[in-house]
Formats: C-alpha cells, structure tokens, sequence
C-alpha cells in the first residue's frame, strides 16, 4: 500500500474526451467517450489508498472501491473486474449515471482541494475494458437450493436482486411489463447517456448466470402477485415509478403536451429518433418547452435539441436550485439548451385543430427564508410572458403505477402511491414480499434503486435459507 | 346570515370548519384507494382542530393573534378545478384543499371588506389570516412533495 507521507499529492483529475458539443448535439450517439488505459492508470494511481476509507460507506452497493482503484493502478484489469462485479452486477451502466459527485467522490479525501479521484470513471473503464475481452469471467455459483424467486420489473433493482440471488443458488425469474429488460435505463435514458447495447450486455450477463427473463408480461393484468406466490417462495417488486405527473394546468390535454415518460419512451424503447428504420416515428418539433429541472428534464432537452428543435428548459427556481446534475446541466448549456429560470408554466394554449401553439409563464422571484432557511419562488405580478412553441414535455416527476397496489391485498401502500418497505431489508407488510427501488421511494437514481436491491437480496436470502 | 357580532362570527366559522370537516370525510369515504382516502381523514381532523380553537376563542378561553402577512406561494391559484371522483391521487388532494382554504380565505376577507364597523372587520380579517396560513400548509407539503423537480 502506497505511503501518503511519501507521496507528492496529485491533485489532477484526469479529464475524460467527450464529442464536442457543436458535433454531438446534431447525432445520439455517447457524449462522453470513456477513459483509455493509461489514463485510467495515471488516475488510478493518484489514489493514495486511505486506510480508513471514506467512499466505500458513500456507496449504496458498497463496492470496494481502494482495492480494485489499487488493482488498476497495477494494471491488474481483470482483478479489478472481479472486484467490482463482487458487488455491482451493472458497472457499466453505474460508472454512466451514477451521481457518484454526491457519493464515493463527495467523501474522497481530495474532494475538498477539488482533486477527487475520479470513481465513475474508472468504473466505467473496468467495465467497457471487461465488455472487450472474447469471454467475460463468470462468477462463482452455489449448488442450487431449490428456491424460487419471482421478481417483478426488469429494471435495477429487479436486477441487482437477480444478479445476488443466482449466485446464491436460487432459481431466479425476473417478469417485465415491457418487450425489453432494463426498465428506465432502456426506456428512460437516452442513447447519448447510456447507449443500449450497454444495458443489452448487462442483461444478458444475467441470462449467462442463469436468470430467467420474461419479457411482455405485466404482473396485476396478466397475473398477480398471489397467484405468483403459488409458484414461488418469494416475490420481489421493483417495478419503478412509471406514472408521470403533470402540472394540472389548462391546456395539458393539447396535442404536442408530452409526459417526459412518453418522449422518452419514444425515443429510447422505441427508437423513434432510427424512423424509418424503426417503425415508431417520433413527430418533429420546430420549439420544444420541458417543464422541470432535474435529470429527466435535461435528457427531453437534450434529446429535442438533438432532433433538430430550439430546446428550453422552464424552471420555477434559479440554476442554484436544479436537482440534475451538474454535468448534465453544462453539457445542456454547451449544447445550446436554452435556460429560462425563475418561470412558472400557466396554461398552454392551443390552435383551432387542438394542438399546442404557445405556454403562458409567470416569472418568479425568491421569497423570504423559510424555517428550513430555504427561499421559496413566489410569482411576480404582472411578469406573464408567453413562448411560441409546437411541444411541451413535462418531466416533473413521476409516482409508482397503482397497479399491483391495486392487485395485492394486504400490500400497505403509502400516500404517494409508493409500497411501504423496510429500509433496511425491503420487507412489506405482505409475507414473502419484498419492494425495493423507485416503486418504494418515489423517482430517485438507479445506484439507490441497486442498494436497495441488494438490500432485498439478503434479506430474501435469509428467509429462503431458514425454510 | 347574521354577522353583526364577533360572537355571530366566529359561530359562523366553527360551521364553516366543520362544514370543511364534513366535505373531507365523505370523500374519504368515497376514494377507491384507501392511502387517498386516509389523506382526506386527516385533513378532515384538521378542520377538527381549527374548529376546537374557534370554540375556545369563543368560549374565552383562547386569544386569535391577528399574525404577521402570510406568505401566498399562489400554488393552487393557476391549477385546474379537480373534477372529484373516487380516483383521485394524493396529489389531487392537496389541489382539492388549496383551492378549499383558498375559497375561505376569499369568503372572510370579502365579509371584512363589506362592514365598516373597525372590530368585527379586525375579526374577519383575523379569521381570513388563519385560512391563508391553513392554505400555506398544503402549498408547502405540495411543494415538497411535488414540485421537487420543478
């Protein structure tokens, strides 16, 4: 182990190339282009390799961090592999979106000289550097217990647990509602963040341990939870939070008013932005509004832009305020997204043919300090301001679908629609039912979505193991 | 109606909340989805709660403190009516009681503003504070728990 008191401090993050923005906001393919071998090693080596390390208790599926950061520096690829896969079955998928600045490398011990080691990025390396390899190494798997497990949601949670429960020996079959496994990470993110044959390769490393995939099939319609559990010993729900949430305005029931889950829908599931080479085409828009500040709200911008729209973003607080990302939110601003802060949507109004045409806005202003010190936008009179558009996209959130609440007597369901879960094991107030993920907290990011499956799996394993 | 005494008033008020009260318990009653309708009984005991506090001001055993301005966050002011149904979502309920406290808070200030007579308008304009502050209750837990991305 390196000695930090030998060690000239290295404080440089290596920067990783991206396509330049007036190249890549006219194409959907990644923006940001991955480290090379040597600079993953240059960036592994600045890590001094703490002895009491603080990013692995920042990381929600609580990898080893130091020791395949150590492995790298070495050049010891495939044991950094191990190592990481040991704890995270989707690292190429984490090492893309994973909000690691709020994470491992908010806890770096460089993060305060602004040096953190860059975490994700070298995730991301291991993981495309393993993808290139002509066989991927398969992990150790116990002698089967004769359990079965039913997971609903092909999304990551459902296939965090997937990926713990095989390896421990159980039968595992993972029920999808769409034709496709992956949930929001192949309906949801764009292509330029999270190409798909990404998330295809993690998946199928799944079916390689031997989990089942069922795809098209939607638990509460084409079977319930009960009838399920006459199957299987246990279920577990990880079926997100697909139920978008509008602005309840006039006007939302225009032609051209979008839920963010819809466009991107469109685009990424369906490929529409491939048309005709795919069969599901997506309508071009001359003006683009999204209604929202966060990560969803930069990816419908982004991807408007992209497909040749003047793209603005309408958010009720100032850029202080936004929830995305920041390196989501300057790769928007580089790309030429438009920003319009403090604006609060009225109404849409409509043509005489029932399509959107223009969004009504109210500027704001930040209030007084509330008790929790925060300033809340309050409207400034007589500020309203009207936007020619041809498309509104609403991405301000999204609620779990009522579906298997609505099917699974006994499931105790919270006010915002969310399965009420244990924290800490995922356990619901049905026996032999876990939840874990978005249908649990509410919209949150796909690394909190695994922890909890992880989370689950252990549990689930627990109750399997004493039967 | 008779409003020409603080006593009238406020007698008017406890109807007002338990007429309030009332409005959110037979929805409750209707809701399909039992976590909805245990949102509108709670809001229900609200109004419950208000009510008892007019009935000790009454009763003399309470001060209503005319409070500094309340802050209007205007939330629910460019919503949609909520059409009620048995569906509704917890969402829809905090725009149902917005758009309620909003409406009370309308009906005292537009009684404070038809007498000249200084202590019973003191008393409605007091009154019309009160539901404001009950409106900015629901702006902020809508605020927090839905306009997080927005």
């Amino acid at each position: 182990m390196s000695d930090p008191e030998k060690k000239t401090l290295d404080l440089r993050r290596r920067e990783m190339p991206k396509q330049p923005p007036e190249v890549r906001r006219y194409n959907f393919n990644e923006v940001a282009l991955g480290y090379s071998a040597e600079s993953a090693v240059e960036e592994a080596k600045r890590c001094i390799q703490c002895k009491k390390p603080l990013c692995i208790p920042n990381c929600p599926v609580e990898i080893n961090i130091p020791a395949f950061i150590k492995s790298i520096a070495e050049r010891d690829f495939i044991g950094a592999v191990r190592i990481l896969k040991d704890k995270n079955c989707l690292p190429a998928v984490c090492g893309r979106v994973c909000p690691q600045e709020e994470q491992c490398e908010k806890t770096c011990v460089f993060h305060k000289k602004g040096g953190q080691i860059a975490i994700g990025r070298l995730e991301r390396f291991l993981a495309d550097w393993e993808a290139q390899q002509r066989e991927l190494e398969m992990p150790e798997i116990l002698p089967s217990s004769g359990r079965k497990v039913a997971i609903v949601g092909g999304g990551p949670a459902g296939l965090t647990v997937a990926g713990d429960l095989i390896k421990l020996g159980h039968k595992v079959t993972v029920f999808e509602a769409l034709h496709r496994m992956g949930g929001v990470l192949i309906y949801g993110i764009p292509e330029f963040r999270l190409p798909k044959v990404i998330v295809t390769r993690e998946v199928e490393y799944l079916r390689k341990l031997g989990v089942e995939l069922v795809t098209d099939f939607v638990v509460g319609k084409t079977r319930s939870i009960d009838s399920i559990l006459e199957e299987f010993d246990a279920v577990f729900v990880g079926s997100g939070a697909g139920l978008p949430w509008f602005m309840e305005i006039p006007g939302e029931n225009l032609n051209g008013v979008y839920s963010a889950n819809e466009y991107l829908t469109r685009l990424n599931l369906m490929k529409g932005f491939l048309f005709p080479k795919y069969h599901t085409p997506v309508k071009s828009h001359r003006r683009v509004a999204v209604v929202g500040g966060g990560n969803v709200a930069m990816d419908c911008a982004r991807s408007a832009l992209r497909l040749g729209a003047e793209s603005r973003i309408i958010y009720r607080r100032s850029r202080e305020e936004l929830p995305a990302r920041l390196e989501e939110v300057e790769n928007a601003e580089e790309e030429g997204v438009i920003f319009d802060f403090l604006t609060l949507p009225l109404r849409y109004i409509g043509d005489e043919n029932g399509w959107v045409k223009a969004i009504e806005c109210q500027k704001m202003e930040l209030g007084e300090p509330d008790a929790s010190g925060r300033r809340k936008p309050i409207p400034i009179e007589g500020s309203e301001v009207i936007y020619p558009l041809d498309a509104v996209v609403c991405a301000i959130g999204n609620s779990p679908n009522p579906l298997i609440g609505a099917t699974t007597p006994g499931l105790k369901i919270g006010k915002k629609g969310n399965i009420e879960a244990d924290e800490k094991t995922g356990a619901t107030s049905r026996e032999k039912v876990w939840a874990g993920g978005d249908v649990v907290t509410g919209a949150a990011t796909v690394i909190l979505a695994m922890g909890a499956g992880r989370f689950a799996a252990r549990s689930i394993h627990e109750y399997l193991s004493s039967l | 109606m008779n409003l020409n005494s603080v006593s009238q008033i406020l007698d008017f008020a406890i109807e007002k909340e338990e007429e309030a009260a009332q409005f959110y318990r037979d929805l409750a009653a209707k809701m399909g989805q039992q976590h909805v309708g245990e949102v509108f009984e709670s809001f229900a005991r609200e109004e419950l709660e208000h009510k008892a506090k007019l009935i000790a001001v009454r009763q003399g055993n309470m001060t209503l403190i005319d409070s500094q301005r309340i802050t209007d966050l205007k939330i629910g002011d460019h919503l949609v009516e909520i059409v009620l149904s048995p569906d509704l979502e917890y969402k829809q309920a905090l725009i149902v009681a917005m758009k309620a406290e909003k409406a009370a808070f309308q009906l005292y200030q537009g009684l404070a503003s038809s007498t000249d007579d200084a202590n019973l308008k003191g008393i409605l304009l007091t009154l019309a504070k009160e539901e404001a502050r009950h409106k900015l209750r629901f702006e902020i837990e809508y605020e927090e728990n839905f306009l997080r991305e927005n």
